[in-house]
């Protein structure tokens, strides 16, 4: 799968999960404290919506240390099969 | 009736109740017969390691929950860790604790293994929880199985729960409020305790197991109300850890279930008052707490049978606290004519968040400063998150370009700490930050610069 591809997915799933959020604007580098108005429990949901959808296990450890959009994406490229 | 400590609650129970369910987790459940046989094989395991301390990086399961019962019948020291910290703040935490062995994470445990300590000697009987600070001068409080046992006497004797409840315990273990509010009070009261299988599973355990009581912090209430994953037969929602804003409080109430709010400190071993009636704001005083107001209407706590020993290795941190028996909490309070205590505020530099952990705010401003080169800032919440406020003398800078170059020096500092004490927008004003005539921020009048 295409980085753009998987970023576009998060940007979708955040969207879903904050219908009131613009995410647009989100990029790679975006931070997700402090460019969005996720909260903890917030982002709890959107990285187990993202597991779900790429069918993958980022473990709670590794969690703290996303920071960013392009941490995300990071987490999921690593996790996915390859092709 | 009372107990010394986790073997004599779980010998008794095991004696009393022993075919009744006392813990489960996902399809496994455990009755108290079981549970005490099990803690009682984890226990001679322990023994026979001849380790002193067990850090316990708490994921809130069942072998967990077993584990440092084990351990502490075996008598060892424990130390609640939360297993969430970024890795690099582990190693100082094992030296000042002097744990010798850990439970949790394979993983984890592998790479802390050239962190651990030669241990402690007579540490037997001692918990050690942290305080919510940020973790660079997180102190231990230590507190002791009897204390913790005592607790939940204290708290159950105002809120018992019957035999036939089951408890859900969200909580993380590594939290004292979780610790006795989401497990003790329910093995105290011989419940069932259903223990969370994480985060994962958040919106779906209440609809798993049935609870008919849960302890919650108020943003993880506020998130499981959004998601409706409160299930009907749902009869009381203890909150606590932190101000309940008050739109959840109404959707709480709403779900039909009794709320009570809890006030409490990691140094008493959680529970000092609990609300009983329709004000959630209006709390009584647990039987065993003597609480006074100072002049300065602080709440003052004596509390024998649940207070601290001390904090950990910090006899000045203690003292300065803890005077004749009676803990200074930094809290303001008042009791109304009804003699229910109402917190009306903080005395202490400290902003609790809603996720219950807190920010030490001297500590945290200092680090802040530190990074930016500036001392003229300071940390407010607005949202229920920390936001950060910098003076800078006017200049032609887009200021939303010093926001981001702002945020991007404190990125390092940051990524040290847990997600929810990261700054989460900064202000800038060319405003001087409001003081007293001592130089002290003026904390309440902060707002009126976001």
């Amino acid at each position: 799968m295409e980085r753009t591809e998987i970023i576009e997915k998060i940007k979708t799933t955040i969207s879903d999960c904050f219908p009131d959020m613009e995410v647009s604007s989100l990029e790679e580098d975006s931070v997700i404290n402090t460019e969005t108005s996720i909260d903890s429990m917030g982002f709890v949901l959107i990285i187990c919506k993202l597991e779900a959808l790429f069918d993958i296990r980022i473990p709670e450890r590794q969690w703290q240390k996303l920071s960013t959009l392009g941490d995300v994406a990071d987490a999921i490229e690593k996790r996915l099969p390859k092709a | 009736m009372r107990c010394n400590d986790f073997d004599d609650l779980l010998k008794m129970k095991a004696e009393s109740l022993p075919d009744h369910a006392a813990l489960r987790y996902g399809d496994k459940s455990w009755t108290y017969r079981e549970l005490y046989e099990a803690v009682c094989a984890k226990a001679k395991d322990y023994a026979a390691s001849g380790k002193t301390c067990l850090g316990v990086l708490a994921d809130g399961s069942a072998d967990c929950v077993i584990s440092l019962f084990g351990a502490a019948k075996a008598g060892l020291q424990l130390v609640m860790l939360d297993a969430s910290l970024p890795d690099e703040a582990y190693p100082m935490l094992l030296a000042y604790t002097d744990v010798d062995i850990l439970w949790g994470d394979p993983d984890l445990c592998e790479e802390l293994a050239p962190y651990l300590t030669k241990g402690v000697e007579n540490g037997a009987g001692n918990v050690l929880f942290f305080t919510s600070g940020t973790t660079s001068r997180s102190k231990a409080v230590c507190l002791t199985q009897y204390s913790l046992c005592q607790s939940a006497w204290n708290g159950g004797s105002l809120l018992p729960l019957a035999e036939e409840d089951t408890l859900l315990n969200l909580l993380p273990l590594g939290h004292v409020f979780g610790f006795v509010c989401g497990l003790m009070w329910g093995l105290f009261c011989g419940a069932c305790v259903a223990l969370g299988r994480g985060p994962r599973r958040y919106t779906e355990d209440c609809l798993f197991y049935q609870p008919t009581a849960v302890s919650v912090v108020p943003l993880l209430l506020g998130f499981l109300l959004k998601a409706r994953a409160l299930n009907p037969g749902l009869k009381l929602i203890l909150i606590g850890a932190g101000d309940c804003p008050d739109p959840i409080l109404k959707a709480a109430k709403m779900t039909g279930a009794r709320v009570s709010f809890g006030y409490g400190l990691t140094e008493t071993s959680s529970g000092v008052a609990l609300s009983l009636g329709d004000d959630p704001y209006a709390m009584t005083v647990c039987p065993d707490d003597t609480v006074t107001l100072a002049d300065d209407g602080e709440i003052l706590i004596r509390v024998p049978t649940c207070v601290m020993k001390g904090y950990y290795k910090r006899p000045d941190d203690t003292a300065a606290v803890l005077k004749d028996g009676v803990l200074s909490t930094g809290d303001l309070g008042r009791f109304d004519e009804n003699g229910l205590l109402h917190i009306t505020g903080r005395k202490k530099d400290i902003l609790v968040l809603s996720d219950g952990t807190k920010i030490y705010l001297p500590e945290y401003e200092g680090q802040l400063a530190a990074a930016l080169g500036n001392p003229e800032l300071a940390v407010a919440l607005k949202d229920g998150r920390p936001v950060l406020i910098v003076h800078e003398e006017a200049s032609d800078t887009d200021p939303a370009e010093r926001r981001t170059a702002l945020l991007k020096q404190l990125s390092p500092l940051m990524k040290a700490l847990p997600r929810g004490q990261q700054i989460t927008d900064v202000t800038v004003t060319a405003a001087a930050l409001p003081r007293t005539a001592t130089g002290k921020i003026k904390r309440y009048e902060l707002s009126s610069l976001l």
